[in-house]
């Protein structure tokens, strides 16, 4: 074998390992990024099936509570502001995020206040009715609170993964971008500190 | 006011003699809760501070038992004083990420918690039962049939009611089915194959050795050669043993060499091969240690306190 094939296996060697290494390391882009989406439309599923629940529970505690008209109209008005709030995974950026969590942190809110108000209506809180309906509305925070966990961990892996070195240079090249994480609560801040 | 010392001291002496059944009384974390199904298949009630009777865990441990085999519902129940934090809804949500409760293509985990101290309770369904066992439904078990007996201390008849109640809704639903044990992961196979290519390899090495490192006693010039293996059993005996006859190429010795089998590695055949990753428990008789199939849970179900 002459040189000049030699120096031409090698170069083709080398061709052949760079473009198998690109190719994972693209489709293992891709999956993260997949993973992220659906953690994503999962989180969004939650919070509609949320909000399916709220009429529900709206005219069940209308009919043992008629003079708290005001925290049932806050509900209702935060519901609509929350559903009408709906972003697609992939034109996610940390504004929106902002403000889709901000509306069903008010949402949250405004429901927290509703069944607090419950806890004066004996009657009310005797209702199976409603208590499956409080039941299903506490079950589906749990699933909500375990979704965003869900969907922030796929956005950590994906981000990490597009970040490091050298995947960062194919994720410049496809146009890979950094996911927006969810942040703590807005009322996590006002958390009480500990102070001695 | 403490004006007789005697009793006072009397007070003190009794407080000393609770001192350790106070310390035993452990507030659990999942590191700490010993999980009975990993040591034992068959077993699925974890009672470290012994709330319960042994009969009913027994009970409800053949209950579970059965309802994994007919519904592929993996079931862990915790029953303790005192849970760490006194929140027994994050206690299972961790509990299920550790251990993966429930089988990965069903998702069947169901996690119920019972924390006598702290008076609270807990369901959690995996993602697949949360149709078979909706947050009301749990909910409704949970105030109909376990809080009012939560509420006269009644732990056994609480959790075996309670049990009983969420064991009806599950077979009552027909798209639930047992497990059936499909091809194992690829992975699996691979690392099956490497093994008995190991094994293979180790046989015939020794099979090498030990006809080349006895010479034969007579002429002491050739080496015996195994001309035939039997796998025999001695009266009397529940040992296996080797039975070979030995020749000498040369002079045409022979003699039977009889030894015990070894791990089945001279028997002939390849030996057994175990490979990991079993799926929602073995119940080969036994007491195995069970093992979780990765099953996922998605915040579903009710609790409360009493």
């Amino acid at each position: 074998m002459s040189k000049k094939s030699i120096t031409l296996i090698v170069i083709a060697a080398i061709v052949v390992l760079l473009g198998g290494y690109g190719c994972s390391s693209y489709n293992g882009m891709v999956q993260k990024d997949e993973a992220a989406a659906t953690a994503w439309s999962n989180l969004q599923s939650q919070y509609q099936r949320r909000a399916d629940l709220i009429p529900n529970l709206v005219n069940t505690v209308k009919g043992y509570a008629k003079h708290e008209s005001e925290t049932l109209e806050n509900v209702v008005a935060a519901r609509a502001k929350a559903t009408q709030l709906t972003v697609d995974a992939n034109d996610l950026t940390p504004e929106k995020m902002k403000q889709l969590q901000a509306a069903q942190g008010e949402l949250s809110q405004a429901l927290g206040r509703l069944l607090m108000l419950t806890e004066n209506y004996p009657d009310l809180k005797a209702n199976e009715n409603f208590r499956d309906l409080q039941a299903q509305l506490e079950g589906t925070e749990n699933r909500i609170n375990e979704s965003r966990r869900l969907y922030n961990e796929s956005v950590k892996t994906y981000n990490v993964g597009i970040r490091t070195f050298p995947a960062n240079i194919m994720a410049g090249m496809f146009g890979f971008e950094k996911r927006p994480a969810f942040e703590a609560e807005a009322g996590a801040e006002k958390a009480p500190s500990v102070e001695f | 006011m403490l004006t007789r010392k005697p009793t006072y001291r009397l007070l003190l002496g009794f407080l000393l003699l609770l001192l350790p059944f106070m310390a035993r009384a452990e507030k659990w974390t999942t590191e700490t809760l010993p999980m009975v199904h990993l040591q034992d298949a068959r077993r699925f009630v974890c009672n470290p501070d012994g709330v319960l009777a042994p009969a009913t865990v027994a009970h409800n441990d053949s209950l579970l038992q059965r309802l994994l085999a007919d519904k592929g519902v993996e079931t862990v129940v915790v029953v303790v004083k005192q849970l760490k934090g006194d929140d027994p809804y994050e206690f299972g949500m961790a509990l299920a990420r550790k251990y993966g409760i429930g089988s990965k293509k069903q998702n069947s985990g169901l996690i119920l918690i019972l924390a006598t101290e702290d008076r609270s309770y807990q369901i959690l369904t995996g993602t697949g039962l949360e149709g078979t066992l909706p947050d009301a439904i749990c909910s409704r078990i949970e105030r109909r049939v376990m809080v009012p007996l939560l509420k006269k201390e009644q732990w056994d008849e609480a959790i075996t009611a309670t049990l009983g109640s969420i064991d009806g809704y599950i077979r009552k639903d027909p798209s639930l089915m047992a497990e059936v044990d499909e091809a194992e992961d690829p992975m699996d196979a691979l690392i099956g194959l490497g093994l008995t290519v190991f094994f293979g390899f180790l046989f015939i090495g020794m099979l090498v050795l030990f006809t080349h490192n006895s010479k034969c006693p007579r002429c002491k010039q050739a080496c015996l050669q195994t001309v035939k293996s039997q796998r025999i059993r001695l009266q009397g005996s529940q040992k296996w043993y080797i039975a070979s006859t030995l020749r000498c190429p040369r002079c045409g010795f022979e003699k039977v060499d009889t030894k015990e089998e070894d791990n089945g590695l001279n028997g002939g055949g390849i030996p057994p091969i175990i490979i990991g990753g079993g799926r929602g428990g073995s119940f080969g008789g036994g007491s195995f240690g069970g093992s979780f199939g990765g099953g996922m849970f998605g915040g579903g179900g009710a609790g409360g306190r009493f």
